[in-house]
């Protein structure tokens, strides 16, 4: 493990005081991981409470020359909080004030180490709620939201998180803060908001977010629809959409991970369905009886077995616990999980889904879905056990033909978790070299050294220009 | 990736000290890092560390058996600071059994420990809970020093923590028979005999109430889980069989504490590797009920609003969130929610004691929730919290009582 010099920690204690600055072994081990598969080596931990002190930090990194990465809750899934080569992780997980609400607008300005479930529960009694529901919404941070520009079941009506931040203070790679956007709608100039949303920690490190709230729907009716074949279900949220109608949220399981969840939840799932469509309609009572109608409509004309309404909204969240924590209770049947994010058009949903279960076939692993059907958001989750070596080099082989497969049905590599360091190399499947300089010098505009979360989201070295194009497994430097 | 080498970390075989309780290999690997029981565990809301969080601490041990860390200082404190509330285990939705994984690493830190600190741990832990005179003598120095005020020569974190004891309490007469029926034996365990021996009586009427001959426990002594949950398994085992001697001819045995009742269901477990006591032990196990567990038939009254306080081990270890509002609902009381998602309280055995600042920091958040929820009364069946909520309350200055669901008996 790469150590980082005294004098060097000894600069940043002085900023942050002792407690706030962790540099032993097991403490350097637990933060060169996150939510992923993948393992990196972190040199030394900062614990920062305001923007001052992460100003200070970069500034005192920007002098040392020492490379940072920052961190949220680091449930992240595509590896992109994962230091490498003993960068420095900066954690904003003590930065958790909701700074100020306001209800009118209505918006709120919090701090990027508060939880996302928390906006929410803190503006419940007004009416109000943060729409991006990532399944980790629970345990992900704002920050890490805008870092991987993060998606949820209801993205499908309301829009992905770039739709819900008004505005951001951060603080560049020298310690400069910039505060870019604010409650007014469309600010002038030029618009770094979508650029710095999605930004995966490489332009600077968030350190206030001010994101829009939005009121709650009067009437909200949740169905669960049991399907004799992915096919089917596939085929249905292809119609329900083609229809117009689009729900605020609709979600696919299949039957391997029904059944590992319904051990955990005891909602009464149907373990024996083929595939489970979570349908939400919500909007005033005329509006919602309608749109369940069609819904139900359609779902039956695919071929539904069942449609069950939630009685009430205990049972409306026992359906939703399911859905959110699915990931989570993949340890049921193998203790890893290499997750993909691609989307697909939704006319190629099905076309896909059968490619995908002939992957796993073709290389004998247990592949599941788990998914945002209503956007074409796939996340195939291959279940493995990383202590046998064999398995882990199938689940790559059969990573890379998943995202050939989504790819060339005219998918992208991912949907809501970012690049991070696990798709990073797959980036050339998707972009051009010319539109990967682009993207690299706009970066470095930012992060002119690239010494912020180097390595991730462009398979290029440190400059522009040196892009490596090797895709297909972990790259160099990390662990599994 | 080019170079194999790079996918798979240097491993070695694991730094468990041999003969020693260890976490189990493949609850380890159970651990998928997802990270949602991050915000369920209390050290890692206040600390925001990840060495303070669930899946940090498995990671940490996954580290030590695959001989990439040592179970050293570091290493120490990372589980030191765990409360093992065990939150982390209703949130998972892999099922990881982090409760048993943190008391194997416990010991495995306490083998580890230099002797002076381990003889001193070994004797309060092992020896005194285990000697009915030894914790009488206890009590009785608590009384004193509180009546006589030289507790003010202790350091503060003690008098912070401690149980207050009155001369009363000490000289309250419990009975040691009571009712009619299928015989019920009480465990009369180790604080609270001392602490709060109304409480006890009260649990013998309860008891009776149910429906059971109840027979108070022979001897004051613990039920073992206060050294389970610090590191001393061979010294909770021992515990075990003189209970499990002692409860072998009950119809039902009953414990009025979440942490008892708690880990007494683990007992056939815990001695499943001894030939001669791990069938026993089952057997005596199988019959342990929790006294909320019971058809308890409280004496109703106008008893007005009452601040609801789960034990950790009730709904984490054991699912029982209902019990306890259904005896207060029984006894005329109106159940109020501490407005705080059921956040453990800080007390965690003998963590009040060892970690009095995460401890003090959770102790105060909970005597404000309780006093934000605006019930006069707090009930909750465990001593532990009992005692660390009685001190948060008078600490902060709120007028709140805090009563046991069986004094309503």
């Amino acid at each position: 493990m790469a150590t980082i010099p005294l004098s060097a920690v000894d600069r940043f204690r002085d900023i942050l005081g002792t407690d706030r600055v962790l540099e032993q072994h097991t403490e350097r081990l637990l933060y060169g991981k996150d939510g992923s598969i993948a393992e990196g080596d972190c040199g030394l931990v900062l614990l920062c409470e305001t923007t001052d002190e992460v100003s200070a930090c970069m500034r005192a990194a920007h002098e040392l020359g020492l490379p940072v990465v920052p961190r949220g809750s680091g449930t992240g899934l595509a590896g992109g909080a994962i230091p490498l080569d003993g960068s420095v992780v900066l954690s904003v997980a003590r930065m958790r004030r909701v700074i100020s609400v306001d209800p009118e607008t209505p918006c709120a300005w919090v701090e990027p180490g508060v939880l996302n479930l928390d906006v929410t529960t803190g503006v419940r009694h007004l009416g109000l709620h943060y729409a991006p529901d990532p399944s980790s919404q629970a345990a992900c941070s704002i920050g890490g939201n805008v870092a991987t520009n993060a998606g949820g079941p209801h993205c499908l009506a309301s829009g992905v998180t770039s739709q819900h931040i008004l505005g951001m203070e951060i603080v560049l790679p020298d310690g400069e803060v910039l505060t870019v956007g604010g409650p007014a709608p469309d600010p002038p100039g030029y618009d770094l908001r979508g650029f710095i949303v999605g930004g995966e920690g490489t332009l600077g490190v968030v350190t206030k977010v001010c994101v829009r709230l939005m009121r709650d729907a009067p009437t909200v009716t949740t169905l669960l629809v049991d399907f004799p074949s992915v096919t089917s279900a596939g085929a249905a949220v292809r119609d329900v959409i083609a229809e117009g109608v689009i729900p605020a949220a609709m979600e696919m399981m299949d039957r391997t991970m029904v059944r590992a969840v319904e051990q955990f939840v005891h909602a009464g799932l149907p373990v024996d369905s083929a595939a489970l469509l979570l349908v939400e309609v919500d909007g005033t009572p005329a509006q919602v009886a309608d749109q369940a109608a069609a819904v139900e409509r359609i779902c039956r004309d695919s071929g539904a077995a069942s449609v069950r309404t939630a009685r009430d909204e205990a049972e409306r969240a026992l359906f939703w616990k399911a859905r959110k924590n699915a990931f989570g209770a993949v340890a049921r049947i193998a203790p890893n999980y290499y997750l993909h994010d691609c989307v697909v058009p939704r006319t190629r949903l099905v076309e896909v889904l059968e490619n995908i279960a002939a992957i796993g076939e073709r290389h004998g692993l247990i592949i599941m879905n788990v998914f945002h059907a209503g956007d074409g958001n796939l996340h195939p989750l291959i279940a493995f056990d990383r202590r046998d070596p064999v398995q882990v080099e199938k689940v790559f082989a059969a990573g890379k033909d998943i995202i050939e497969a989504c790819v060339a049905v005219g998918g992208t590599l991912s949907g809501e978790h970012g690049i991070g360091l696990e798709k990073r190399d797959y980036m050339p499947l998707q972009f051009a070299p010319l539109d990967l300089d682009a993207q690299c010098r706009a970066r470095e505009a930012f992060d002119p050294d690239g010494r912020l979360n180097p390595r991730k989201v462009l398979p290029a070295g440190a400059k522009c220009g040196e892009l490596i194009l090797d895709a297909g497994s972990l790259p160099e430097g990390t662990w599994l | 990736m080019s170079d194999e080498g790079h996918m798979i970390p240097p491993r070695g075989a694991p730094n468990w000290l041999p003969g020693v309780m260890a976490p189990a290999e493949e609850d380890v690997v159970s651990c998928v890092s997802c990270g949602l029981c991050l915000p369920h565990c209390p050290t890692f809301r206040v600390t925001g560390r990840e060495t303070a969080s669930p899946r940090g601490r498995i990671f940490a041990m996954r580290a030590v058996m695959e001989g990439r860390a040592e179970v050293d200082d570091e290493f120490a404190t990372m589980m030191d600071e765990c409360l093992a509330c065990r939150a982390c285990e209703t949130a998972c939705p892999s099922g990881v059994p982090f409760g048993r994984m943190v008391e194997a690493a416990r010991a495995q830190v306490e083998a580890r420990r230099p002797l002076p600190e381990r003889t001193a741990r070994r004797l309060g832990i092992g020896w005194v809970l285990a000697r009915p005179w030894a914790i009488a003598a206890m009590g009785a120095g608590l009384a004193l020093s509180q009546a006589t005020r030289l507790e003010r020569l202790l350091p503060a974190r003690f008098s912070r923590t401690a149980p207050r004891v009155g001369l009363r309490q000490l000289l309250t007469r419990v009975p040691d028979e009571l009712g009619e029926g299928p015989t019920a034996c009480v465990l009369t365990g180790c604080v609270m005999d001392v602490a709060s021996r109304d409480v006890q009586a009260a649990t013998m009427r309860a008891v009776a109430g149910a429906g059971f001959r109840a027979v108070r426990g022979q001897a004051r002594g613990c039920c073992g889980a206060l050294a389970m949950h610090h590191g001393h398994p061979e010294a909770a085992k021992e515990m075990a069989r003189q209970r499990i001697a002692e409860f072998e001819g009950a119809d039902v045995v009953v414990a009025n504490a979440a942490g008892c009742s708690n880990h007494m269901k683990t007992w056939g477990h815990l001695l499943a590797d001894d030939p001669e006591w791990g069938a026993r032990a089952a057997k005596v196990a199988a019959r342990v009920r929790d006294l909320l567990e019971l058809d308890l038939h409280p004496i109703p009254g106008e008893r007005g609003a009452v601040a609801v306080h789960d034990a950790c081990h009730h709904v984490n270890g054991q699912d029982m969130r209902g019990p306890l509002r259904e005896v207060l609902r029984r006894a005329g009381a109106r159940p109020v929610e501490i407005p705080d998602d059921g956040r453990c309280c800080g007390a965690a055995g003998l963590y009040s004691v060892l970690q009095p600042e995460l401890s003090g920091e959770l102790r105060t958040q909970k005597a404000r929730a309780i006093a934000a929820s605006g019930a006069t009364v707090v009930a909750c069946a465990n001593p532990g919290c009992a005692i660390q909520i009685a001190n948060g309350l008078r600490e902060i200055g709120a007028p709140v009582r805090v009563v046991h669901p069986a004094e309503y008996s």
